[in-house]
C-alpha cells in the first residue's frame, strides 16, 4: 500500500555527504510536487562530529517532521548507534557496506549500499556518495528521479562529465537494494495548481521583513540567526536598503534604533545571547518609543548552551526581559509560512505602536525546510507610523493623545526637532520627574498596546473552538500539534488548540473563552521551567497541565497525540 | 549645508528653551558655545541636524540644542550616529559625550566608527573623570589620581583616546579646549566639513570634582606650524608625546560607509519582494548543494 507521508533519516559524520543528500532529496522532492519539511540535527563545531538530516515528504500537506523513521540511511556505524531507536516497526535500513554493521535481528529490512565503492567506481572519488544514497532511497520510496536528475544537470550544466557522473550514481544506488524497491511506496503528489516555495523559517523572516518594507538591517553572526544577516547582506541592497555586521549585539540594536529614528523601518537578528545583551536598549526603544524589530532565533540556553539544539527558554526574558517596565511586543510565527506574514505583522506592530517588537521563532523552526504556500504579496499590508504631518498645533513629540500614540517627527521634517531619551519625559520631551508625569507616561506607554490584546493582534487555531481537551502553547510547536489535533479530531476527540502568536500583551480573554469548556489544558513548550504555563497561571482563569521538556528537540505530532490521549482516558 | 535665499542663522538660533544643567564653570560650556558657533558658521540646518549622546553630564547636551536629537544609553552614542547616517545619509550627524561614556562603556564601539569611517563627527568632553556619578576615575584619569573609587591613587594607566583614534583608523583628528572657544569652534566647522568620521578630544574640565582648569591653561601647545597632517606617523608621535597639544593632529581622506553603500545599492540591479520569492519555487528548482536562492 502506497503512504501518504515517509519519514527518511540520513546519518553519519559531519562533513560526509549527509546534508547534501538530504538537500537534494528536499529540493527534488518539492520539485516532484511533494509537501516537505525537513529537521536537522548537527555539531556545534565546524568540522567532524555526528550529524542527520531529516526529510518527510507527504503527498498531502505535512505538519511535523515525524518521529517514526520508515528509512534509515547509515552512513557511518555510529549513525547505527544512535538513530536505530528511532526506526518505525517496519522502518527500511539503507547502511554504507563498508563502514556499517548491522545486528542480525534487523537483517530482513536493512540492506548494505555500496556508497563509497560505487561513488570511487563511477566518479573517481568518494564524493558521490550522496548520490548512490539518494538513489537507493528513491528506489525503496518508488520515487521518480526525474526531478534530481533535472536538478543534477542545472548544477553541473558547464560540467558534463560531472553531471553524467552524479547520474550514474544515482541510477546504481537505486540498483542496489533491488529486492527492496517500491516496499515503501510513497503515493504520488495530489495534483497542486498553485505555487509553492520552498524555504526555511529564516529564509521567511528575511523576506517578510523585504515585503513588510525593510530599510535598515544591522546584525551579528549569531547559530541560528546568522543567515538572516547573511542573506539580506545579499539582497537588501536591490531593494534600496542596506545590511551592516556590527561589532556586537549592542551596537546592532543600537544603530537599527538610530537608523528608526532616522525613519527607516530597522531590524536585527540574533539568538538568546544576542537578546541578553539588547535587554537595556530593548528599554530605551520602548520609553523614547521608537518602533523596532528584533528576531530572536531560540536556541538551548543557559549561557551558551546547545547552539545547534532548539528550545523556547527566552519567552520570559522577551516579554520581561530589562530593569523598568517598558513596554515591547512579542510574537511568536506558528510555522515557516507564518514566519513570513508574523514578520509582516511585526513591523506594522513596531509602526504603528512605537515599540520593539520581538519575533520568537527557534532553531527547529529557524532551519527547517519546508514546502509552503507561496506568500501572496499583494495582501501584504504596510502600516506606516504617526509622523509630525499627522499632529495639529504646536507640536509635542511624546503627546498624550486619545490612542496613547504620539507623532513621532523625523529628522528632515521641519518643526519636528526634539531629543529622543530614556530619561522619563514630559509631552515636549524634557527630563520631567514629577510623580503625576511618571504615572501619566508610563500609563501612556502601555495603553497603546491595549488595541493587539483586544482583537488587533491575530492568532493561530486549530481544532474544536471550545474544546474539551484544550492545547495552548506557542511558536514552533503548533505544527506537531496541528497534526495531532487533526487526528484525534478524526477520532471523534473534542480536541482544538489555541496559540497566541501575540504573547505580549496576553489576548486573556481569548484564551479563557477558549479554555472554558475544557477538562484539560495541555499546555507544551520546550523549555526546562514551563514558562507559558507560569505565565498562563498568573493571567488566565483556568487550571493547566505543563507538558514542558528541555531535550534540545522539537516535539513531534505522535508526542502531542499521545499527551491527547491520555488526557481522553 | 547653507542656502543662499534664507538669511544666515546666529549661535543664538541653535539655543533651544532647555537651559543647561551643568554646574557654574563647567567646561561644557565653552564645548556649547564653539558647537553653537560652528554650526552658525556652517548655516546647518536643524531639521536636518542629529546630535546624539549617551550618558553623562556632557551627554545631556542635544537638549541644548534646537537640532534633532538622540539622548542614547550610557556608551551607545556612536552605533546610534552610525544608523541614522546610514539611514538617512543626507543629516548631518555629531555625536557627543564624556571620556567616561566613549572610551569606559563606549570603547568597544569607538574603533569600529573609527575604521569604518562613517561620516559623523564625534565630540568628547573630556574632563578625565565620572562627573554626574560625583568624581570616580574615568579611563582618561592620571595615574595615582585620588578619587572615592581610588582613595590610595588611580592604579591604572590612562587611555591615550587620540592615539587610539588614529591606530583605529580615524581621519581626522583633532584637540581642542573649552577654555579655548575660538579655536575649538573652528576645529569642529573643520571636523564637520571633513568627509567621514572625525573625532575631537575637547579638554572640557570639571570644576566640582578635576578643577584642572588653570593647569590645563598652563599645559596646553599648538600644534606646530610645520606639522604635517597627512603623516600619520608623525601625528602617532605627536599623540603619544604628552602634554596638551591642540589642533588637527591628522587628516586622511577615504571613502565613507555611507558612500559606500550608496555606490553598492546603486551598482545592485533593483529586486522586489516578488522577483526574490521567484527564486525560492519549489517547482522552478534550486542549485543543489548551495544555499537557497
Amino acid at each position: 500500500m502506497e503512504r501518504n507521508s515517509v519519514v527518511i533519516r540520513l546519518a553519519g559524520e559531519s562533513g560526509e555527504g549527509v546534508i547534501s543528500s538530504g538537500d537534494i532529496l528536499t529540493q527534488a522532492a518539492a520539485r516532484g510536487g511533494y509537501y516537505t519539511q525537513t529537521f536537522r540535527t548537527y555539531p556545534a563545531e565546524i568540522k567532524g562530529g555526528p550529524c542527520m538530516y531529516q526529510v518527510r515528504m507527504g503527498a498531502e500537506r505535512i505538519y511535523s517532521h515525524g518521529r517514526h523513521v520508515d528509512l534509515l540511511v547509515c552512513f557511518n556505524q555510529e549513525a547505527w548507534d544512535l538513530h536505530h531507536d528511532a526506526l518505525a516497526d517496519d522502518g527500511v535500513i539503507l547502511y554504507d557496506s563498508i563502514a556499517v554493521e548491522i545486528p542480525d535481528e534487523y537483517r530482513d529490512r536493512a540492506r548494505p549500499v555500496r556508497m563509497e565503492q560505487l561513488a570511487k567506481e563511477i566518479g573517481g572519488s568518494s564524493r558521490a556518495k550522496n548520490m548512490v544514497a539518494v538513489g537507493a532511497v528513491s528506489g525503496v520510496i518508488n520515487f521518480d528521479t526525474t526531478p534530481i536528475q533535472e536538478l543534477v544537470l542545472r548544477r553541473y550544466a558547464h560540467k558534463t562529465g560531472v553531471a553524467d557522473a552524479n547520474i550514474a550514481a544515482l541510477n546504481a544506488g537505486a540498483d542496489e537494494a533491488d529486492d527492496l524497491r517500491g516496499s515503501r511506496a510513497i503515493a504520488a503528489p495530489v495534483e497542486v495548481q498553485e505555487d509553492r516555495v520552498l524555504m526555511s523559517g529564516n529564509q521567511a523572516i528575511a523576506l517578510g521583513a523585504v515585503a513588510a518594507g525593510l530599510d535598515y538591517f544591522g546584525g551579528y553572526p549569531i547559530t541560528p540567526a546568522s543567515d538572516i544577516l547573511e542573506w539580506l547582506s545579499a539582497k537588501l541592497p536591490a531593494t534600496g536598503g542596506i545590511t551592516i555586521q556590527c561589532e556586537d549585539e549592542i551596537a546592532s540594536l543600537a544603530s537599527v534604533i538610530g537608523a528608526s529614528y532616522a525613519g527607516a523601518k530597522a531590524a536585527t537578528a540574533t539568538s538568546g545571547p544576542g537578546l541578553s545583551l539588547m535587554s537595556e536598549l530593548l528599554g530605551y526603544a520602548g520609553t523614547a518609543e521608537i518602533p523596532c524589530v528584533i528576531i530572536d532565533a531560540q536556541r538551548g540556553g543557559p549561557s551558551t548552551g546547545l547552539p545547534t539544539k532548539t528550545e523556547q527558554s527566552d519567552l520570559n526574558h522577551a516579554l520581561y526581559g530589562g530593569h523598568g517596565e517598558a513596554p515591547r511586543v512579542v510574537i511568536a510565527p506558528t510555522s515557516v509560512e507564518d514566519c513570513f506574514w508574523a514578520t509582516v505583522d511585526a513591523f506594522n506592530y513596531a509602526e504603528k505602536y512605537q515599540v520593539p517588537v520581538i519575533i520568537l521563532t527557534d532553531q527547529g523552526l529557524a532551519t527547517r525546510m519546508e514546502v509552503i504556500h507561496r506568500p501572496d504579496t499583494s495582501k501584504v499590508e504596510r502600516v506606516e507610523r504617526k509622523t509630525r504631518k499627522d499632529a495639529a498645533g504646536e507640536y509635542r513629540r511624546y503627546e498624550l493623545t486619545a490612542d496613547s500614540v504620539s507623532p513621532m517627527g523625523i529628522p528632515g521634517e521641519e518643526g519636528g526637532q526634539y531629543v529622543a531619551t530614556g530619561i522619563e519625559h514630559d509631552e515636549v520631551g524634557h527630563p520631567a520627574y514629577t510623580p503625576a508625569n511618571h504615572v501619566a507616561m508610563q500609563t501612556k506607554r502601555w495603553a497603546k498596546l491595549a488595541p493587539l490584546s483586544n482583537g488587533d493582534a491575530r492568532h493561530a487555531h486549530v481544532g474544536d473552538e471550545r474544546p474539551e481537551i484544550a492545547i495552548i502553547g506557542f511558536g514552533s510547536t503548533f505544527g506537531p500539534v496541528q497534526e495531532a489535533v487533526l487526528k484525534a479530531q478524526a477520532e471523534g476527540l473534542s480536541v482544538g488548540a489555541f496559540y497566541p502568536r501575540v504573547l505580549g500583551p496576553l489576548p486573556v480573554e481569548s484564551l479563557n473563552a477558549f479554555a472554558a469548556n475544557a477538562a484539560t489544558v495541555l499546555v507544551p513548550e520546550v523549555n526546562f521551567t514551563g514558562q507559558l504555563a507560569r505565565l498562563l497561571k498568573a493571567e488566565c482563569d483556568f487550571p493547566l497541565e505543563s507538558h514542558a521538556k528541555c531535550d534540545g528537540l522539537p516535539f513531534t505530532g505522535e508526542d502531542i497525540y499521545e499527551k491527547i490521549q491520555e488526557a481522553a482516558r | 549645508m547653507s542656502t543662499a535665499e534664507t538669511p544666515k542663522r546666529k549661535p543664538n538660533d541653535f539655543k533651544s528653551d532647555l537651559k543647561p544643567i551643568w554646574c557654574p564653570g563647567c567646561g561644557d560650556f565653552g564645548v556649547l558655545a564653539s558647537l553653537y558657533r560652528a554650526f552658525a558658521q556652517l548655516d546647518v540646518d536643524p531639521a536636518r541636524t542629529v546630535i546624539v549622546s549617551g550618558i553623562g553630564c556632557s551627554s545631556r547636551l542635544p537638549g541644548f540644542v534646537s537640532t534633532y536629537g538622540v539622548h542614547t544609553l550610557h556608551g551607545r552614542a556612536l552605533p546610534v550616529a552610525m544608523g541614522v547616517k546610514l539611514a538617512n545619509p543626507e543629516l548631518t550627524v555629531v555625536a557627543v559625550g564624556g571620556d567616561g561614556d566613549g572610551f569606559a562603556i563606549g570603547a568597544g564601539h569607538f574603533p569600529h566608527a573609527a575604521r569604518r569611517n562613517v561620516d559623523i563627527t564625534y565630540l568628547v568632553m573630556d574632563n578625565e573623570i565620572y562627573g554626574l556619578t560625583k568624581g570616580q576615575v574615568s579611563p582618561t584619569s592620571l595615574t595615582e589620581q585620588k578619587a572615592p573609587s581610588t582613595p590610595w591613587g588611580n592604579l591604572e594607566t590612562p587611555l591615550n583616546t587620540l592615539a587610539f583614534a588614529i591606530a583605529s583608523g580615524a581621519g581626522f583628528v583633532a584637540r581642542g579646549a573649552s577654555f579655548n572657544t575660538k579655536a575649538l569652534t573652528e576645529l569642529i566647522v573643520q571636523a564637520m566639513e571633513h568627509p567621514g568620521f572625525s573625532y575631537i578630544d575637547a579638554l572640557s574640565p570639571c570644576v566640582m570634582f578635576n578643577n584642572t582648569q588653570d593647569e590645563w591653561k598652563e599645559l596646553v601647545t599648538d600644534v606646530a606650524p610645520d606639522h604635517d597632517i597627512a603623516d600619520k606617523v608623525g601625528a602617532f608621535d605627536l599623540a603619544l608625546k604628552g602634554g596638551f597639544t591642540l589642533g588637527i593632529l591628522y587628516k586622511e581622506l577615504r571613502p565613507t560607509l555611507d558612500e559606500k553603500y550608496r555606490h553598492l545599492v546603486e551598482r545592485t540591479p533593483d529586486s522586489d519582494i516578488d522577483a526574490m520569492l521567484d527564486a525560492f519555487s519549489a517547482r522552478k528548482g534550486v542549485a543543489i548543494g548551495k544555499p537557497l536562492a
